[in-house]
Order: structure tokens, then sequence, then C-alpha cells
């Protein structure tokens, strides 16, 4: 397909990420006016494709999980990819039942379905799900886009996310938020405020993206979320938490512990670190 | 339950449906000849994958002995058209036949319109238990401690934290049972001018919009972002919940920087 993703995820094939992937297809479902039992379709084969991942590609050990969301008029397409064990005996071998079902699950609810080899390792399941009458996001330029990266030893507990338009990342980041600060131990006081951190940085992170993607990092720690934005336009980060102007900065300033810009070459990056002091 | 023993559980205790043994084969020429003992042999024998597919539908928030019964139902019409002569294992054409039983009954049951109905119970349970195990030990609670609470995978929490923030329902947004309508009184003895004067801290282009947001919403940002009390605590003293809290700040902040985008 010639267009950058809508979504675009970077995880750590560890079960809880699961639950991210589905949080994530239910804001797509909900921008786009997915119904719910075409969700639930897609819910389900998704889920049973990153299982795969969770439990097979890696032969018990960590690895990446990458997640690719397309919204085209009246269908969607998940990619769902890892770099694990070369060849694909993980979703090939059919006698093994429980494979066997999550294959089977995955070729009655999506109406295309494509298992390939990456080049260098791994395999990729490209699911197209039809969903008539939903609305059609603006298209976007192939050229340019890169997957959000992730350092392999970073993989454990960072997340990488790059999202457009920004209607759809209105919808998705709040959910994930919601997922990570859960996974951060913070209280229901303070996952709310990182989900008003997201809807704050979505509301400006675009005009001052130095991409047609809002690309952010997260990592989670205990009690603690560090939310890295960018790359972002030269000066971008600093407009974006001032205290002036339609800025987004005082928000931000109540919601976060500490905030930080680093550049990177032409570019900054914007730092935010939200704690749950309770 | 969660995803993660979702998939363990099939994984390791799932049933093996090695294609064609033998006596398999037998008891499905036995069950095409109207062995009644056949057709039940092998529905016990593939109950566990009718089972094994309720379950991937068992955070749809439908009861999951309904799914259940829906899946056996699917099994039983996949038994009764199954052709062994086509060469294909059971399973292979079973796992279609339930999946499509299952998307017939959510489609009866209205779902692509309505919010299920299990999924808004636990919604409100949360809600419940949220406000409970705060005034318990005055602060929120975090996930993982609703969870234990409500006996739910943390992944049900999760879902019904996104649910309430979802609904537009009355039910929702219906004032706690013994709740005093503090928010007005609040708003009026404090004074109109004042919450508006010191709002404007918050953006600077805001003062000449913040009018146009209601004023219960306004005081609630106000004892968010001025006086900084947490929304657990805003909750107590406006008498709503903090989940509604929640939904009230964010409704407000996206007005607000709607109304300042269009002034600026």
């Amino acid at each position: 397909m010639a267009a950058a993703p809508n979504v675009s995820l970077t995880l750590s094939n560890q079960p809880e990420n699961v639950l991210l992937v589905r949080e994530t297809l239910s804001g797509l479902a909900e921008t786009v006016g997915v119904d719910g039992v075409e969700l639930n379709d897609i819910r389900t084969a998704v889920t049973e494709a990153c299982n795969n991942v969770v439990l097979h590609a890696y032969e018990g050990g960590e690895g990446p999980l990458q997640v690719e969301l397309y919204v085209a008029p009246a269908s969607v397409e998940v990619v769902v990819r890892d770099r694990g064990t070369g060849i694909r005996p993980h979703i090939r071998s059919e006698e093994e039942n429980a494979l066997g079902i999550g294959l089977s699950i995955i070729q009655a609810l999506a109406p295309r379905v494509e298992f390939k080899d990456v080049e260098g390792g791994g395999t990729e399941v490209r699911m197209e799900f039809a969903t008539p009458g939903t609305e059609s996001l603006a298209p976007l330029d192939e050229a340019g886009f890169q997957a959000p990266a992730v350092a392999d030893g970073a993989l454990a507990t960072t997340t990488g996310l790059a999202l457009a338009p920004s209607e759809l990342a209105g919808r998705v980041l709040p959910r994930v938020m919601c997922v990570l600060a859960a996974r951060a131990r913070f209280t229901t006081d303070r996952i709310s405020d990182a989900e008003m951190l997201a809807d704050a940085l979505v509301s400006r992170g675009f005009q001052s993206s130095a991409q047609q993607h809002m690309t952010l990092s997260v990592q989670v720690g205990t009690r603690e979320v560090e939310l890295r934005l960018g790359p972002l336009g030269g000066g971008n980060a600093g407009k974006l938490i001032a205290n002036t102007g339609a800025g987004i900065g005082p928000v931000v300033e109540k919601l976060t512990d500490e905030r930080r810009i680093a550049s990177e070459g032409a570019f900054e990056m914007l730092e935010l670190t939200m704690r749950d002091e309770r | 339950m969660t995803v993660t023993e979702m998939a363990v559980s099939t994984a390791t205790r799932g049933p093996r449906f090695v294609p064609g043994t033998s006596e398999e084969q037998q008891l499905f020429a036995r069950h095409q000849q109207g062995d009644r003992l056949a057709r039940e042999e092998l529905v016990r024998r593939f109950m566990p994958l009718a089972r094994s597919l309720a379950r991937r539908y068992d955070r749809s928030s439908e009861p999951f002995e309904d799914l259940l019964q829906v899946a056996s139902l699917g099994l039983l019409k996949a038994l009764d058209r199954f052709d062994p002569e086509m060469g294909h294992p059971f399973a292979s054409f079973a796992v279609p036949t339930i999946l499509g039983e299952m998307r017939r009954h959510f489609r009866d049951a209205g779902w692509s319109v309505h919010v299920p109905r299990g999924s808004q119970e636990r919604a409100l349970k949360v809600r419940d238990a949220q406000e409970r195990l705060a005034n318990e030990r005055g602060r929120a609670p975090t996930v993982q401690e609703l969870a234990q609470y409500l006996e739910l995978g943390q992944d049900d929490v999760i879902d019904a934290l996104q649910a309430i923030q979802a609904y537009e329902s009355l039910s929702l947004d219906a004032p706690r049972p013994g709740a005093t309508d503090e928010a007005t009184s609040y708003g009026d003895a404090m004074g109109e001018e004042d919450a508006r004067y010191e709002l404007v801290e918050l953006d600077a282009t805001v003062s000449a919009v913040l009018g146009r947001i209601p004023q219960r919403e306004r005081q609630i940002l106000r004892m968010r972002f001025v006086e900084d009390l947490t929304q657990t605590e805003i909750a107590a003293r406006v008498g709503i919940s903090q989940m509604q809290v929640s939904r009230l700040l964010r409704r407000s902040l996206d007005q607000l920087r709607a109304l300042t985008d269009t002034k600026s």
C-alpha cells in the first residue's frame, strides 16, 4: 500500500501490550465509525496475531512487536510484524492446535489475510477488514515515513508511537496513555491527568511536529511516566509549553512534574515527566 | 480473564484437534447415519473448541454463559453440516461456522448500535468502587487495586474506564445519591468574577472565551488548576464521580482550545 500508516506502534512482545493494541483499535474505530460487531471481529483477529508474536515469535524471549494500522475508504488494514526466528514455523504449524485455531480465527474474520517473511528474519501478518460506511481520513504521504524507533535495550519499558491525522491521534493517544499510566501504577486521578495531557499534546502537537505524523515515545517506570515528543521543528518545543498565546503551557505545567527541551540536530524533543506522588 | 491468561490457557491447556484420527472418522460416519451417541461424543470432544472461541469474545461484555450457548449452537450446526469426505479437518470447518453464529448473535442483539448492557454495568461497578476505595483510603485507587477489589482483570478495568469516558448517558451524569448541588452554591459564594480572573492563568487568551463555558465546568477547572485539588477531591465537593470530573475537565479544556483557536 503506497501510503504511510495512520498508526505505527513499536512495542515489546510482552503480553500486556496486546491490550494497548486493542485500545488503539477501539480509538480508531471511534474515529471513523466502525460498528461494534466489526470492531469485535477486528479486535479478535488482531489479538490472535499479536498473541502469536507474544507466545511464539521469540521462543520465550523478548523482541519487538510492530503494529501498523491503515485506514482506507470502507476498509481497515492491520499489519502485525515480528523479527522472530526466521521462517514462520510459529504461524504455519496447523497441527499445533492453539495456533491452528488462531489462524482459523484470523482467516474466518479477515476477508483478506497475507503471511509474509520479513527480510532479515521475522514474519508479517497483513489483515484487511471491510468496514462499510466508515468515514475516510486524509491520505498520508509515504515519503519520509519512519516507524517510531525504540532502542532494543529500552523496549521492555518503552512504547514508540507515530499517529496521524490529529482527529485519529485525539482518540488513540489518550487511550494509550491510560494503559501506560495504569501500568506505571498511577491512581485513577493521575491516569485522568495523563489523558488530559494527551489531549493537550494532540491539540498542538501537529502544528509543532517536523513530520506529518505526531511521533513520541513513552517510558514507563514505577509511578513515573516519561514522554518524549518529537522530532519537533526548531523552537517549537518551547512554544508548545510557553505561558503565552494559545499555547498549552499552563495545562502542561500543572499536569507534569518535569519539562525539558533537548536538541537533536535541527530538531527538538520535548521531554515531559509525570509522577504519582500520592 | 486477561488477554494473557486467555493466550496461555489456549496454548497450554487447549484441546488437541488433530485432524482425521480414525476414531474420529468413525464417529462422523456413525453420526451421519443418525447415531445419537456418536453425535453426543463429538459434541463432548469439540466443546473445548466452542468454549475457547467463546472465551475470545468474553471481553465483549456479554455474559460468558450466553456466549458459550451461542458458540455451542454453532458447534452443533457445524457437526451437522460437516462433510468428512471433503478431507478437511473438522476444526477448520467448525471455527468459521461457530464465529458466524456468534456474529449473528451480536447483530441480533443490536450490538452495532447500542452500548452493550454488560459493559455499562461493569463501568458503573468500576465507578462505584473507585468512589468507595477513595473514601476508605483518602486517595484514588490504582487500576490494580480496582481489579483486585472487583475481582476483574486489569484489562476489564481499563476498558471500563474508557467506556465511562465515552458515555454521555444520563445514568452516569445524574448526581450521586445524597449529593447536594455544591458546585453551584460554591460558585455563588466565591463570586463569578474571581473565578474568571484566576482562570486567566490557564491561558492568556482564555478570559475572552471563558464566559462561554458553563458555570459548573468553570468551577471544576478552577478547583483543578488554580486550587490544585485532585479530581477525587473535586468529585467529593461537587457530588459527582471522579470519572465524570475527568470527562468534564477534558471537555472544557477542549472547548477552551477550540474557542481560542477561532479567536487567534
